[in-house]
């Protein structure tokens, strides 16, 4: 993918690099940044992104924000944390772009169907409800939150894993495994969110 | 280490599911070598690396928040985990509420709410740090009473086991984050061999190739082809969920590849399980691999079975 060129129609928010110095997680050390590219460099998937993380940073200090809360960068970080321990400046890159992607999803930059997206929301519905990961409901719930079809095609396509899980005894027949303070989790966890809408969460 | 240790011990949800052979040699082997496991009442999941996109930073937090505030009502010993997510958000986490006096005040609001609380004390451990540190490679050969002479074995620590902090003083300053020698270590005090693998710290895809194997297939097939180029008869990992990556979408690799790799994938805990001379099935677990090592399995007392 290259990079979007500057243009005269397109809109630059000159506030970006401060909001997000402001609001991301870890977007205080952003402004730390050389563009060196040890981060980039070192991304197991990096090719495969929109631009990696050094470019990326440089485009939250242009103002691209559109572009950069549209890209797909955050979405393909592993959480491998190379980036993390290689930066010679102590920018917590992954940290960073877990945020923007969850800012991504807050700001509506991510419309219908995602892998991401609903794979993180299967997840936390799964420690919401059961107070725990269950592998098999939140695998499933995943699949089908793609589409029917799509969840029909992937539960096909991982039957013969799900079996052998079964085989081995690492995929349990029957009820969730569910911790017993589920009210209290809930509680906590609505508490939570009250207190980061209240303050903001990166400067909570 | 002289003295029986006891620790708090946090299995987290893999323990119940596609991780169970990590947890159940864990229990088998630690108290072995000193470290008796008293688990967190109640435990809940630590959040792993999506919590956040999906729930929110506080709330995310939150979840450590709970697990330590239960692990406080065991007392002040250490908490220790053999996961590489959970060691990841509870230490973390951990290290937030302690540094920061305005996180901790909002984390005790929110555990309020459940009648809970937590004075930030506790010391969260990883279970490969606890063997460097503090029961020492001395102690783990000492207890090796079945030594895996033969083994030929391909150390794959992974990302989140080390990185961000094995080399942090607070996370007790084990190891190195590219070239960490822990694993090759534990497989030599076991009495097998480890062969050189230059990929023991790259990425599976984590939860990438869960959601998306497609994007993330050519990482774990480079993994396969080194430690099969290598003639490992096993790879061991410390991270649940390298483990099962690596080992269930195998087949996936080979149609895609045109690949042919068929390589067990193990934790260090069996290995030592089997090296301790315990049982092959009840303590090293080795009925649950869905890849088989018929030479390991050879090695253990009882066999694999079935």
């Amino acid at each position: 993918m290259t990079t979007p060129a500057p243009a005269a129609a397109r809109t630059y928010d000159l506030s970006f690099a401060r909001w997000v110095a402001e609001n991301v997680n870890g977007g205080d050390k952003l402004s730390l940044c050389m563009q060196c590219g040890a981060c980039s460099g070192s991304c197991p998937i990096g090719v495969q992104m929109d631009y990696g993380p050094r470019k990326l940073f440089m485009m939250i200090r242009a103002g691209m924000k559109e572009e950069v809360l549209s890209a797909n960068t955050q979405w393909n970080c592993t959480s491998c944390y190379r980036c993390v321990v290689r930066c010679p400046r102590g920018v917590p890159v992954t940290y960073i772009l877990q945020d923007l992607a969850a800012k991504s999803v807050e700001f509506g930059y991510v419309e219908g169907p995602q892998e991401n997206k609903n794979f993180a929301q299967s997840f936390w519905w799964s420690t919401k409800a059961f107070g725990r990961t269950d592998e098999r409901l939140m695998t499933t719930r995943y699949f089908f939150s793609l589409g029917l079809g799509e969840g029909f095609r992937r539960v096909t396509a991982n039957l013969r894993i799900a079996l052998g899980m079964v085989r081995a005894g690492r995929m349990h027949l029957g009820l969730p495994h569910r911790i017993k303070g589920r009210k209290d989790l809930r509680a906590i966890l609505a508490k939570a969110r009250e207190i980061e809408a209240r303050h903001g969460s990166a400067g909570e | 280490m002289s003295d029986k240790k006891t620790m708090t011990y946090y299995p987290g949800c893999s323990s119940q599911g596609a991780g169970r052979h990590l947890d159940q040699s864990l229990r088998a082997v630690m108290p072995e070598v000193g470290v008796a496991l008293d688990d967190i009442e109640d435990w809940n999941c630590c959040g792993a690396s999506v919590g956040n996109i999906g729930g929110g930073q506080l709330p995310n937090l939150a979840l450590t928040g709970r697990n330590l505030a239960k692990a406080q009502q065991k007392g002040s010993q250490d908490v220790i985990t053999g996961c590489a997510a959970c060691y990841l958000n509870t230490h973390s986490g951990n290290e937030k509420i302690k540094a920061d006096v305005k996180k901790r005040a909002a984390i005790n609001e929110a555990l309020d709410a459940g009648g809970l609380s937590y004075t930030a004390e506790l010391k969260v451990r990883h279970a490969c740090e606890v063997l460097v540190n503090e029961v020492g490679l001395e102690a783990i050969e000492k207890r090796v009473a079945n030594p895996l002479t033969g083994l030929k074995v391909a150390g794959y620590v992974g990302c989140q086991t080390v990185r961000p902090f094995a080399g942090t003083a607070a996370g007790g300053d084990y190891d190195a984050y590219d070239d960490p020698t822990f694993l090759d270590d534990f497989t030599r005090a076991c009495g097998a061999e480890a062969v050189p693998f230059a990929h023991k710290t790259a990425c599976c895809g984590g939860s990438v190739a869960v959601m998306s194997p497609e994007r993330t297939l050519h990482l774990m097939k480079a993994i396969l082809e080194e430690a099969s180029k290598a003639g490992a008869d096993v790879i061991s990992t410390p991270c649940p969920l390298c483990q099962t990556n690596v080992e269930m979408y195998q087949p996936a690799i080979n149609a895609k590849f045109g690949a042919n790799y068929n390589i067990p994938v193990v934790f260090y805990s069996q290995l030592m399980a089997v090296a301790f001379g315990m049982d092959g099935v009840k303590d090293a677990a080795l009925n649950r691999n869905t890849i088989r090592s018929q030479k390991l399995e050879a090695m253990a007392k009882g066999g694999g079975r079935k």
